[in-house]
């Protein structure tokens, strides 16, 4: 049979000429940096991020993962000291806020890593980029819990259930027939009140508090 | 003729005692425990690795050399309580069942070497609670046929012979937990020599070894490792173990698997910890009787440690052997030759 001398390329790849070009070598990251790494570790409490040497002791005892599958604390450090922030936020933005703070890594940690603090610190790196995207009901509690606070000083119950139904978007369900029933129920049964109290000259620690978290 | 004064009766302290001797000087031996080899002796090593030749092998010539060296005087059962004086006139008090008793040394070798890690501190390993949770040195002495159990490795909890057993590194060592962030230096050959020796015995047991990085440094470590693997089949798994527990009356092991990133829950019959190399109470001991300076972890320190490692901070006082940080059985006995020429040098001048 003649040799057959001219060129065949399939998809890009070319299948003539050396034999191992059939077989490119799987490149599965490029571009690893240490950018993410510097950002974390500057975070409060991300300091200890590069005492780490990937024992596992933290993912190993850890009390999560029998009820939160993939949460491993070693594989968060790993994955932002290695710069691969696509899998950070695409297989573990959900898990990493998922931590108890049991502390049982930061208690055993062989390195000193204060392993809850620098998974705490991953959360809000990744919550300062914004890839929660919506606010969970959770967090939208907390932001209006932390607002009515540091505004009024107390908290003032129809106040913080009205607000909330209202950020996330739910002020229907608020005025349906059992929640409606259920909340004439605590008023008259003294759970809560129709009007909170004030408290006398909030106005100046609020500045204050304002000034100090800005 | 000078003395020297040399402390501690382990492989080391008999060697450089040896070795001077047959330089023609005296030399006392100080021994704290009733019998000479030190660690050697008292966990009744089986065999050394990397040839898995038998450790009395070694030991009992290194031992014979002093006992039959008429220039050694070895005084068992006996501490150096105080020594004043300085090179080259030491006048160290020594005291024993007897009594006291003062003599005069032209220069001192501090030979006082490691003591055994002790795991009871690592809670989450069980060491004290759970019966099979043994130390490596607890396996040398099974392994051993002059051994309690006359050479067969047993549960402690009930006799039986284990089939699963799991090996946990770096217990004790890289842990600043615990204060000791160094690395022990043996842990890693002397568990692959026990698994292969638990192999060779019970062919059916698995053995399983949860690591953080198998360090095979020294002559023929590397090559033992390969043949762990390849001949006996000693799982060896990428994770630190994290902790022990027990299920159903069986221990079960908590790690994960680092590589994979996978935690795994492992039931197995019997868990040794590979407690790493701390510094002994002899060392701590002759550090303050002496006055020479310690390092973080207890260990002593040698005046440069490059260029006079055998020297303590004081001088006509010598150091050599694991009491200046972990160290193998093989360079103990280097150290120990190459003490003896530092202080026969010494007393020249």
């Amino acid at each position: 049979m003649a040799e057959n001398t001219d060129k065949m390329v399939i998809d890009g790849v070319e299948l003539t000429g050396i034999w191992k070009e059939f077989l490119p070598s799987r490149i599965l990251y490029e571009d690893v940096t240490t950018e993410f790494l510097d950002e974390v570790k500057k975070l409060p409490g991300g300091s200890t991020i590069v005492r780490c040497y990937q024992c596992g002791t933290c993912s190993g005892g850890c009390t999560l993962p029998d009820f939160v599958d993939k949460f491993n604390p070693r594989r968060f450090i790993d994955l932002v000291r290695r710069g691969h922030y696509d899998i950070l936020v695409n297989e573990n933005k959900d898990l990493v806020w998922k931590c108890v703070s049991c502390q049982r890594c930061t208690h055993r940690c062989p390195r000193g890593v204060n392993t809850q603090e620098v998974v705490r610190a991953i959360a809000k790196f990744l919550e300062d980029r914004k890839v929660f995207g919506k606010l969970t009901n959770d967090e939208a509690f907390d932001e209006i819990f932390m607002e009515e606070v540091i505004e009024d000083g107390r908290i003032d119950e129809i106040k913080i259930v009205k607000d909330f139904y209202a950020k996330t978007g739910r002020l229907k369900e608020m005025m349906s027939a059992d929640q409606l029933s259920l909340g004439f129920k605590m008023l008259t049964s003294g759970r809560i009140k129709l009007f909170g109290g004030k408290i006398k000259d909030w106005k100046k620690v609020s500045q204050r508090l304002k000034e100090e978290l800005q | 003729m000078k003395t020297v004064l040399v402390i501690g009766g382990g492989v080391t302290g008999l060697k450089s005692a040896s070795e001077l001797a047959q330089m023609g000087y005296n030399v006392s031996l100080v021994e704290k425990e009733d019998y000479l080899g030190g660690q050697v002796a008292k966990h009744k090593y089986y065999k050394l690795a990397p040839d898995l030749r038998l450790a009395g092998d070694v030991i009992d010539p290194v031992i014979k050399a002093v006992e039959s060296n008429a220039n050694i005087k070895v005084m068992k059962h006996s501490h150096v309580v105080s020594v004043s004086g300085s090179a080259p006139e030491f006048k160290a008090k020594i005291k024993n069942s007897k009594g006291e008793s003062e003599a005069t040394f032209g220069a001192i070798v501090v030979a006082t070497g490691f003591g055994h890690f002790d795991p009871t501190v690592k809670q989450e390993y069980g060491y004290g609670r759970f019966k099979d949770v043994v130390t490596n040195a607890e396996v040398e002495e099974m392994l051993n046929p002059n051994g309690p159990t006359k050479g067969e490795l047993k549960r402690p909890s009930d006799g039986k012979i284990p089939k699963k057993i799991a090996i946990f590194q770096c217990v004790g060592s890289r842990d600043r937990q615990v204060g000791n962030p160094y690395c022990c230096r043996v842990g890693c050959v002397v568990s692959t020599k026990q698994a292969i020796e638990i192999k060779e015995k019970y062919p059916d047991s698995e053995v399983y070894v949860y690591y953080m990085d198998m360090r095979m440094f020294g002559r023929g470590w590397e090559e033992l490792y390969g043949k762990a693997m390849e001949d006996y089949e000693v799982i060896f798994t990428r994770g630190r173990g994290a902790e022990v527990t027990l299920k159903n009356q069986q221990l079960s092991l908590r790690a994960e698997e680092t590589i994979m990133d996978r935690p795994i829950q492992h039931s197995v019959d019997m868990i040794i910890l590979a407690a790493g190399m701390a510094a002994g109470e002899g060392t701590i001991e002759a550090a303050k009787v002496l006055g020479i300076k310690q390092n973080d972890y207890g260990f002593l320190s040698p005046k440069d440690d490059f260029l006079s490692p055998n020297e303590s901070s004081k001088p006509g006082i010598f150091i050599a052997g694991a009491d200046k940080g972990p160290m193998d059985i093989e360079n103990c006995i280097v150290e120990g030759a190459a003490v003896a020429a530092k202080v026969a040098g010494s007393l020249k001048n």
